[in-house]
């Protein structure tokens, strides 16, 4: 990550796409709203693709050591645990990942 | 941080202040992991000024990390806020009237802004909505420094601290599964994910974020998300906006109250 131009395409990108997707509605509206394809997209697609990137960073940690990917495995479903019955991101997110350090120093 | 549950206390700081709490630490991640992936911290920071959608900004720290092409990552930003469509729907009557507010408040339309400003009743919310969007930006803004500084001293000789992201991420599903409990998307990912991986694993989050493009859009039957029905938004943090009652009737960007 020290591609300065890379980097700056791809934050404005981002930012033009988020920035767009925002602006839609207040363009185009009624269409939006009536379009089911919008519909189906929005409600499965984001659950889709976190798990997407739960499972790729999940897989390219268990590169790193020998093994099968027990250490990832339990670490996120203490994580899934606690955020489904706290809802507290960041204890969710810090206690996930002292498991998982504990798990990879046994 | 439930706002909701304090609609009698209107101020701009206690109407702020939960976002915050929220914002800053958050932030803060998200400048600590960006800096610490190799990323310089005045890019973090151009981030959260200019994107300003934490879970794109999270996921983009590894998709930079491995240097995937640009459309790769445009596609999964897409694909990614594309929740946020649902949200302008429902603030189209109420927006300030003066053209710089109008484009910043649609520009700043953050999950947690967008539950903020729902919860307020819609005369103050024109009056409020373009402070409460700035000071809400300033606190990711700031959290996001802090966490840049802080990656930039610290050297984190510590294996596994990379296991936060997957963590965010196993937290941001689990949010949209509380939103909507559908096991369609999920196995979608997983199985996209292995097919894509078995195809060509230097490209498989590109290959799996297509493929379940595909399968989502051309998923049979009247499903859960199939049919019309008034706008439902994703949150995947703790609040649902309940105000949801889109009242506009035509396709306009002009406010309806100028």
């Amino acid at each position: 990550m020290n591609d300065v131009v890379y980097l700056l395409a791809a934050i404005g990108l981002m930012a033009l796409i988020t920035w767009l997707l925002r602006a839609l509605p207040f363009m185009a509206g009624h269409w939006l709203r009536h379009h089911p394809l919008v519909h189906k997209l929005g409600g499965s697609l984001p659950l889709a693709i976190m798990v997407l990137l739960l499972v790729d960073t999940a897989a390219s940690q268990a590169r790193h050591h020998p093994g099968l990917p027990w250490p990832e495995c339990a670490a996120v479903v203490v994580v899934v645990l606690l955020q489904w019955r706290l809802r507290q991101t960041l204890l969710s997110i810090v206690a996930g990942t002292a498991t998982y350090m504990l798990l990879l120093g046994l | 941080m439930d706002v909701r549950k304090a609609p009698a206390a209107l101020s701009l700081p206690s109407l702020s202040a939960p976002v915050a709490m929220g914002y800053i630490p958050l932030g803060a991640l998200f400048g600590f992991l960006f800096v610490q992936a190799g990323g310089p911290p005045w890019l973090a920071v151009a981030s959260s000024i200019l994107i300003y959608a934490g879970a794109a900004q999270f996921m983009m720290i590894p998709m930079l990390a491995a240097g995937l092409p640009l459309s790769t990552i445009g596609l999964a930003t897409l694909v990614l806020n594309l929740r946020h469509v649902f949200y302008g729907l429902s603030l189209l009557n109420t927006l300030p009237a003066h053209r710089w507010s109008r484009w910043y408040v649609i520009f700043s339309l953050t999950d947690e802004t967008y539950s903020v400003l729902t919860a307020l009743p819609a005369e103050l919310r024109v009056q409020r909505m373009t402070l409460l969007s700035a000071l809400n930006q300033g606190w990711w803004v700031l959290g996001t420094l802090l966490g840049a500084v802080l990656g930039r001293q610290v050297e984190w000789g510590l294996s596994g601290l990379d296991f936060v992201l997957a963590a965010l991420f196993a937290v941001l599903a689990v949010e949209q599964w509380r939103a909507r409990r559908d096991a369609f998307p999920i196995w979608v990912a997983v199985i996209a994910w292995g097919i894509a991986q078995a195809v060509w694993p230097a490209q498989a989050l590109a290959i799996a974020i297509g493929l379940s493009l595909v399968a989502v859009a051309v998923r049979p039957g009247p499903g859960p998300d199939n049919q019309a029905r008034p706008p439902v938004s994703q949150t995947p943090t703790s609040q649902t906006p309940t105000s949801q009652t889109p009242t506009s009737q035509t396709p306009t960007s002009e406010p309806p109250n100028r």
